[in-house]
């Protein structure tokens, strides 16, 4: 029953953040572009994302004719239920994690790879060219920058000696620096460079590139269906950006302890690395697909391999 | 604007991302500058002078009618034939008598050109810009509504109706000597054939300004 109530919490907590993330964005992008974001809906703007929310629940449910209606129907959901599971295992603080296994972050890059046949399959079943090509660059991209990521992380994995989300953090407080993103700078480089391509966000948001594919492989999905794919999306970017907090930045640990609110400085980071990603928006231009695909292979990947082997060769010497 | 070659990118520059640091360092300086927006119907924009908006038929004081003689210039000469005009000659004087003047303002393609040939002054384009409608019927001005739009520009906008009535288009590169005498009014000083070079003056006074830009 207290799990139950656990996960109540942690979900609504986390659609709250979704929702204020989007806020976030168009705010932050707003000013970078000298302009204002939301002004109107409630003081600043502030009730715009529920403004939204209403809209996108009562806004008609379109189907296309002959889309494949049992896989259209099935793929948000897909989406949203990888992005959601992963939640479970993320610890926000010293002992608050829904569901601790010594497998974590095994876990995680498990469901963010399933969350990508959610994509895949939106853009099989709508019937549509833009879906279609959506989704394959989707699969593409994905193959090629999953690798990326489990391998910046590999060295991390190496230094901490486990998989298990909390076990990292402590074991990153106990090191040198406190941080894993000082020795492993280079990882952590390839970390946030594939975090950007796995969460699709700009500049590498080829599978829903507007100016291209029109939305890419939700172009067919409308109403409550598209919110699940944009909620599916900011979950994305939250557990990435918490996975980078944990992996990279030292959890929840902080340089003082803030009384009462034991996730604080979890929270402040996860905020700092989401910040980064809208930046990062409002300043890049979207990476051609062949740009995309040899900065995967041809950079990322020999990158991460050399961490690799030079953590290897760190850890057996000192 | 004169185009630079970038220097090229040392190694150092490029592993290191230096344009797209330098990029960021950009937009974050602009995350704090303050907003162009204007919010429009709350701020809204003063029209410049000789601003081309909504169509009207200037009242007569004297008569309180239009001053329109059906001379058919505007009809001509209108790019997009959305003016159209009915008239009458009066039997004996043979003096031509409106029986219709109507505007399609969806039409129009705001040159300006019928208040410029217009002789009388009689039909202007005023500053107001807001009559966006739900409908195509509102925006079809006859000539009661054209009055109208003028009674009510000069009620809000506060414009003198007499010094306003003569538009400060005038045909460009014509002396104004050679214009109607109702179009003969005093404009302000940029207004004049002088203020408003055409041709090869306007050309060579051009060249001067680009030559000074490049000195600078």
């Amino acid at each position: 029953m207290a799990l139950v109530v656990h996960m109540l919490i942690l979900v609504g907590v986390v659609l709250l953040h979704v929702a204020y993330a989007t806020y976030f964005e168009r705010k932050v992008i707003g000013h970078m572009q000298v302009r204002m974001g939301p002004t109107r809906v409630g003081p600043l703007g502030l009730l715009q994302p529920i403004a939204d929310g209403i809209k996108l629940f009562f806004k008609e449910d379109v189907i296309p004719g002959c889309a494949d209606r049992t896989l259209f129907y099935a793929a948000p959901i897909i989406c949203l239920v990888a992005a959601m599971a992963n939640l479970a295992v993320l610890p926000f603080a010293s002992g608050l994690v829904l569901a601790k296994i010594n497998i974590g972050l095994l876990f995680v890059f498990a469901m963010s790879s399933l969350a990508s046949y959610g994509v895949v399959l939106a853009g099989w079943a709508s019937n549509s060219k833009f879906s279609f090509l959506g989704g394959l660059r989707s699969m593409s991209q994905v193959i090629s920058y999953e690798i990326a990521l489990g391998l910046s992380l590999v060295g991390v994995m190496m230094m901490a000696g486990s998989l298990d989300l909390s076990e990292i953090v402590a074991a990153q407080q106990q090191s040198r620096f406190g941080i894993y993103a000082i020795p492993q700078f280079l990882g952590f480089f390839v970390f946030v460079v594939a975090m950007l391509a796995e969460t699709n966000r700009a500049p590498f948001d080829l599978p829903e590139a507007e100016s291209e594919l029109v939305a890419g492989y939700f172009t067919e999905y409308s109403g409550i269906r598209f919110s699940l794919f944009f909620m599916a999306e900011y979950i994305g970017m939250l557990v990435m950006a918490s996975i980078a907090t944990i992996c990279f930045l030292g959890g929840w640990s902080g340089p003082f302890a803030v009384p009462h609110v034991p996730f604080f400085w979890f929270a402040a980071k996860i905020y700092g690395i989401m910040f980064f990603y809208f930046w990062l928006r409002a300043t890049l231009p979207r990476y051609r697909y062949d740009q995309l695909m040899s900065l995967g292979w041809k950079v990322l990947i020999p990158l991460a391999l050399l961490n690799i082997v030079v953590t290897g060769f760190v850890k057996t010497i000192f | 604007m004169l185009i630079q070659p970038r220097p090229k990118r040392s190694l150092l520059e490029t592993v290191l991302l230096f344009e797209i640091l330098q990029g960021m360092a950009l937009t974050l300086k602009r995350l704090f500058s303050k907003p162009v927006t204007r919010q429009y119907p709350d701020e809204k924009r003063q029209p410049f002078l000789g601003f081309r908006g909504k169509h009207a038929l200037v009242r007569d004081p004297q008569t309180g009618e239009s001053s329109c003689v059906a001379c058919l210039r505007c009809a001509t000469v209108c790019p997009s034939q959305c003016i159209y005009i009915r008239y009458h000659e009066e039997e004996g004087s043979g003096r031509r008598v409106v029986d219709r003047y109507d505007i399609e303002a969806l039409r129009c393609i705001y040159c300006g050109y019928c208040a410029e040939v217009c002789p009388v002054n009689a039909i202007v384009l005023t500053e107001s810009y807001e009559y966006s409608a739900y409908d195509r019927q509102t925006n079809y001005f006859d000539r009661g509504r054209l009055l109208n739009n003028w009674d009510a520009f000069v009620k809000e906008s506060g414009h003198d109706p007499v010094a306003y009535v003569n538009p400060f288009w005038r045909p460009r590169g014509v002396d104004e000597a050679t214009l109607a005498g109702p179009r003969r009014r005093k404009v302000p000083e940029e207004w004049t054939r002088a203020g408003q070079p055409v041709g090869r003056l306007c050309r060579s006074q051009d060249s001067e300004v680009l030559a000074e830009g490049v000195q600078r």
